[in-house]
């Protein structure tokens, strides 16, 4: 295998695959955009029923595709739409964030947040700071399948 | 110290006044001195049964054969089945019962503590180049009999690292039980080896791991010896996709599979983070994966990782409790957040 190259050039776009739970965060994506909040168009979302219906392969596969960061994104604790979803999610995604540390894999490239349906502003913000923190990662090969 | 007796006596026993119409445990084996799984079914077959220091298979993955076994035949005998069971093989024992992989009437556990020492680990005998033919408990020593006579060898040089460093030596689920319960006896911390190897970076980690991973072959002996991984279809299989004349080549290449077959960096990533994933707050430490891997891809401390990960960050302990929830089918207020943004 080859050296992960960190070539950092300036019009370097990181890929963000944006996991969001349908009842809060994905109207919070909604939200940001009626309300023109300009954002960085890195994300892709992906919207899930709840964020306590996020297996870590969702997460796996997204890297393996080529993803540079994945976040998942979904409702503030209490307000789970299913109750407990987001307290289930939230202990899962502990032991991936652990296990991807642990393996050497950046802690930076993913990341957990709580957006509400009311918070556009915050969902911009949250991915502005990935972009900015993903930028200086560079490309993410770790983990991506080689199709070549 | 366990008798080899003892252990005879209550397969013969149990066997004898149809309390069980078999019992897992071990025999000698083909391959020189290692001992190796056995079921028997007729209480003359007792005397077959040896206890010594190579008696490491989990058994509790004999359960599992046994019950699948039995799922294919349709049947459901009234009887248990019996497992000799270490700490460790009563400890896994619990977690299948936890999951209701079968009920707590239908298997006896005999069991065996490991009581000063634990099972012997092949390897760190090979590094010392004994070559032995048998092998025996005796105190805080391994006796192994070799062409030069017997050697003598304080059991802690030799013993598998999960045994130093185990928590739980006596079979706390168990119908009956022998020898001595010494839980507490720890010869090493918990969790050492994973320690040493954290204190290294993330790029050295990294460089080990990905040497790791690309180095296995995807033999799958750590999935059939895990008595955990007991899924009819295993997400890396995906062998049930629905074929028939009307599918066409475009719907067979677009379904999905989460993991490729072949082995390649990526998809050995994604297999072992899967199966580390899908271990957690279930793997019980038994390490047998470990032991089986062809290459030897030290799969424990990614089971330790998680192992610690449950009970530090989550207060919970795999196969502690049988009727409690499992790992991650449960939650608690005070779980760690402060990542989430």
């Amino acid at each position: 295998m080859s050296e992960p190259q960190a070539e950092v050039t300036t019009d370097y776009e990181p890929r963000i695959v944006a996991i969001l739970c349908k009842w809060c965060s994905s109207a919070g994506s909604d939200l940001a955009g009626v309300s023109r909040i300009q954002y960085p168009a890195n994300a892709t979302p992906i919207t899930v029923p709840c964020t306590g219906s996020v297996s870590p392969m969702y997460i796996m596969s997204a890297f393996k595709k080529g993803a540079d960061g994945v976040l998942v994104s979904g409702c503030h604790i209490g307000d789970c739409h299913y109750i407990e979803g987001n307290f289930l999610a939230r202990r899962k995604i502990h032991l991936v964030k652990e296990l991807l540390g642990f393996i050497g894999v950046e802690p930076d490239r993913f990341r957990m947040s709580w957006v509400s349906a009311a918070e556009g502003a915050k969902y911009s913000q949250v991915i502005k700071d990935f972009v900015d923190d993903l930028k200086p990662l560079g490309p993410q090969l770790k983990l991506k399948a080689d199709r070549s | 110290m366990i008798n080899l007796q003892d252990i005879r006596d209550t397969a013969r026993d149990l066997l004898a006044k149809n309390e069980v119409r078999a019992v897992i445990g071990y025999r000698r084996g083909s391959s020189g001195m290692l001992a190796e799984p056995v079921t028997i079914t007729k209480p003359e077959q007792a005397d077959e049964l040896v206890w010594d220091p190579t008696c490491f298979h989990n058994l509790s993955r004999n359960l599992v054969e046994d019950r699948k076994a039995l799922t294919r035949a349709r049947q459901n005998p009234d009887l248990p089945i019996a497992i000799i069971a270490k700490g460790c093989d009563a400890r896994s024992t619990a977690v299948l019962l936890q999951e209701h992989y079968f009920e707590r009437k239908d298997v006896y556990i005999i069991g065996v503590s490991c009581e000063g020492t634990g099972v012997v680990d092949e390897r760190k005998l090979a590094a010392k180049g004994i070559q032995a033919t048998d092998s025996a408990f005796d105190g805080d020593d391994f006796v192994f009999t070799t062409a030069q006579g017997e050697q003598r060898i304080p059991a802690r040089e030799v013993m598998a690292d999960r045994c130093l460093e185990c928590r739980e030596p006596f079979p706390k689920e168990h119908n009956t039980a022998l020898g001595e319960n010494k839980t507490g006896r720890e010869l090493e911390a918990p969790f050492t080896a994973l320690k040493r190897f954290e204190e290294q970076d993330a790029a050295t980690r990294w460089k080990f791991w990905e040497h790791q991973f690309d180095r296995c072959i995807r033999c799958y002996a750590c999935r059939s010896v895990c008595p955990m991984c007991y899924c009819e279809e295993c997400v890396v299989d995906s062998i049930r996709f629905p074929v028939s004349g009307q599918t066409s080549a475009e719907e067979k290449g677009n379904r999905i599979r989460w993991i490729e077959r072949s082995a390649v960096h990526s998809e050995n990533i994604t297999y072992h983070m899967t199966r580390v994933l899908h271990l957690a707050g279930r793997c019980i430490d038994c390490n047998e994966c470990e032991r089986v891997c062809p290459v030897n891809i030290p799969l424990r401390l990614l089971n330790n990782k998680m192992e610690r990960e449950a009970r530090e960050q989550f207060g919970y302990e795999p196969g502690a409790s049988i009727g409690g929830p499992s790992l991650t089918a449960s939650f608690l207020d005070k779980d760690p957040g402060s990542f989430i943004r």
